[in-house]
């Protein structure tokens, strides 16, 4: 497994390379943005372990431009600010995990594990509908190639209307789909969700047919992509 | 002179007299008003008193010339040695009447003697001024007029007389000739006084009116000042952000320079809280680093710089707590943050934090939610909550929030975990203390919940949730939509 490692603090770069090396990994190391920046565009990398606090160019930078090259490679943020604020700004330019400094180097080895574990198997067959594109073993969305973040029950409902798209289906076939378990089973969930979901994909791509459920189709003029 | 009296060095206290700048600016304003209206009444009621005084006595005097010219006729028509004829007025001619007349003849060594005297006068002599002769012959031949008392009739009071007196020179007598003729003049001190109790009366009353008015005009005109002063009271409440209304030309410039300060402030704030953000942010990673490597290591020292680094570690936590406390009681009053949206991207995230436990976070909320305070706090409370639910909880996660009226609202986060016994959960909430080493992430969580929401006013308690682990229930400030 090749990781990336950027880091600009010595000392705690070379503990980190070390634990890396131990743990199996074949370990590159960037220690500052621009470096990072340009080994993570044009090397093959598994997973990258990216500090935020960075000379040159800050890692959420870095990191938004790989995302907006279309680097899927899962990313693991090492950052000293623990603020959820700080959180919710690293996952909008495109984390996958985070760990708080100080941390213990065990923990850090554990979510590097769960994220390739995650990660195994993309570029796997994907659902699409118009400019809507869902990646099942990802569990990977997008809209004309801007990744959506859907929660896992607004993911689980596009997935199913993905795969029964151009079909009408009921409320009751839905709610039996988003829940495993008999579990809040009132209708009204679907509409909440339904709702939520449009919003993210765009409202006319599905269908409410009174009476009868919801439809999803490609938009009026969108061709089917290949 | 008492000398242990303070001894004040600038002159007159003015802002006592007027109440202290400090004190009652209404009061200041209604004493100079009053003060000024007062003095002006009574200047105007002096005036008018006296003015009706001259003109009664001018008129009391012209009547007096013209008893003064009869007499001159009568003397001059009388021969030296003779008696002077009496003249025909009723009243010179009844005793003691109140019109009185007098013609007295000046002797070289001064003394006065009478020539004749009015009927009314019997043989009272009219009082005079001792020096009325020199007085008189420095303007020979004009009037003079001056008030003395009448003749005594005991047991009465002498009546008051208006005296009008002239020195004149008459043919066939050497010596100068003092001519005198008095009228009582007691109905026009009467007159006089009743036209002065009016006057006072009717300027009391109008003064009166007048600084009702000045009082009204002062409250109704100060009361954008008080205005002001209730918004900066709600400002320094936690009530309010800014000063928001308009207020008149005069002090909008005073609202918005307490707009300034408050900015000014707030900026320090922020300042002094990304300064210690940065200063405990920037020790992290040496913590880490030394952490780590002490943690390879056996032996005293190594062991030394674990406890002592854990220490470190414990006061950079704390400190950012405190600064982050201490911004928010300053931050986040009237903005809104959407519920749905915050709970949206975080519930995002944790399940892709978690997902190899494969979580599902379950969340509701009415679209038009929204909490009463800043992002980050909301963001910090719900992310520790779901965060703590998402860890312990064995695959789903429940939250539903909703409005519960009255500005409030209430978020409950469920999990199916294993749950927390009741006797730990005060626990928990309290010191912050990390109930399960072995779970990944900050124990600290419910503790900053707890702080960050009794901050805003709110309450977190924790329960039993039927789906089978802990029950949190939030309760916290909600916008009005």
């Amino acid at each position: 497994m090749r990781i990336l490692l950027v880091e600009d603090d010595v000392d705690l770069s070379r503990q980190l390379k070390n634990a890396l090396a131990d743990a199996g990994y074949a370990v590159d190391h960037a220690a500052d943005g621009e470096e990072a920046h340009y080994l993570g565009d044009t090397e093959p990398y598994d997973v990258i372990v990216l500090d935020l606090g960075l000379p040159r160019i800050d890692g959420v930078s870095v990191l938004e431009r790989w995302r907006r090259d279309g680097k899927t490679t899962p990313v693991l943020i090492l950052t000293a600010r623990g603020a959820w604020s700080d959180k919710v700004s690293g996952f909008d330019a495109g984390a996958d995990d985070y760990l708080t400094k100080p941390f213990h180097t065990e923990e850090l080895l554990a979510r590097l594990r769960a994220l390739l574990r995650r990660s195994a198997g993309i570029a796997s067959a994907t659902l699409s509908c118009g400019g809507l594109r869902l990646d099942p073993r990802a569990a990977r969305a997008s809209v004309n190639g801007e990744p959506l973040r859907l929660t896992s029950l607004e993911y689980r409902l596009l997935h199913y209307m993905m795969m029964h798209q151009g079909r009408v289906i009921s409320r009751t076939e839905l709610v039996e789909h988003l829940y495993d378990q008999d579990f809040d089973r009132d209708s009204n969930t679907i509409e909440v969700f339904i709702g939520r979901v449009r919003k993210k994909v765009g409202s006319d791509r599905i269908e409410t047919v009174r009476g009868l459920g919801y439809r999803l189709t490609p938009l009026a003029g969108e061709t089917e992509a290949a | 002179m008492n000398d242990t009296a303070p001894v004040r060095s600038g002159g007159f206290d003015w802002g006592r007299l007027f109440g202290r700048p400090g004190q009652s600016l209404t009061r200041r304003l209604i004493w100079l008003a009053s003060t000024w209206i007062l003095l002006a009444l009574v200047i105007a009621a002096l005036a008018l008193t006296h003015a009706f005084q001259e003109s009664a006595l001018r008129r009391l005097g012209n009547m007096l010339n013209e008893t003064i010219d009869e007499i001159v006729v009568a003397a001059s028509r009388t021969p030296p040695g003779e008696r002077v004829e009496q003249i025909q007025d009723a009243r010179t001619l009844r005793l003691l009447s109140g019109k009185y007349w007098q013609i007295l003849e000046v002797q070289p060594d001064g003394r006065l003697t009478p020539l004749a005297r009015s009927t009314s006068l019997w043989n009272y002599d009219l009082n005079l001024p001792a020096d009325l002769p020199q007085r008189l012959e420095r303007v020979l031949g004009d009037v003079i007029t001056f008030n003395t008392d009448g003749p005594k009739d005991e047991p009465k009071k002498p009546e008051p007389l208006r005296v009008a007196a002239s020195m004149k020179t008459i043919p066939r007598h050497d010596r100068p000739i003092i001519f005198l003729a008095a009228l009582d003049r007691s109905e026009v001190d009467a007159d006089t006084r009743q036209f002065a109790t009016l006057t006072w009366i009717a300027l009391l009353v109008m003064g009166a009116g007048l600084v009702s008015a000045v009082f009204i005009q002062v409250r109704f005109g100060l009361r954008p000042l008080f205005d002001l002063r209730n918004e900066i009271a709600a400002v320094r409440k936690g009530r309010a952000a800014r000063i928001v209304h308009d207020y008149p030309l005069e002090i909008q410039p005073l609202a918005e320079q307490v707009n300034r300060l408050l900015d000014h402030n707030q900026e320090v704030v922020d300042r002094q809280r990304t300064h210690v953000g940065n200063l405990a942010h920037a020790l992290k990673t040496p913590i880490s680093v030394m952490l780590a490597e002490a943690g390879t290591q056996e032996g005293a020292l190594p062991e030394l710089v674990r406890r002592q680094t854990k220490v470190m570690q414990g006061q950079v936590d704390h400190h950012l707590r405190r600064a982050r406390a201490a911004a928010r009681a300053a931050h986040g009053l009237g903005e809104k943050t959407p519920v749905p949206e915050v709970l949206d991207e975080l519930a995002v995230m944790i399940e892709q934090v978690f997902r190899a436990k494969d979580v599902e976070i379950d969340w509701r909320a009415p679209d038009e939610l929204a909490f009463l305070g800043e992002r980050q706090d909301l963001q910090e409370i719900l992310g520790n909550l779901i965060e703590n639910a998402a860890k312990f909880s064995r695959r789903r996660v429940r939250v539903s929030a909703g409005a519960s009226g009255l500005g409030q609202m209430v978020v409950v986060v469920e999990d199916d975990g294993p749950g927390l016994p009741a006797d730990q959960r005060d626990e928990v909430i309290k010191r912050g203390s990390r109930l399960d080493e072995s779970a990944p992430g900050s124990g600290l969580g419910l503790s900053i919940v707890d702080d960050l929401t009794r901050a805003y006013g709110g309450r977190l308690t924790l329960s039993d949730s039927d789906m089978g682990g802990l029950k949190a229930v939030l309760e916290l400030p909600a916008a009005e939509t």
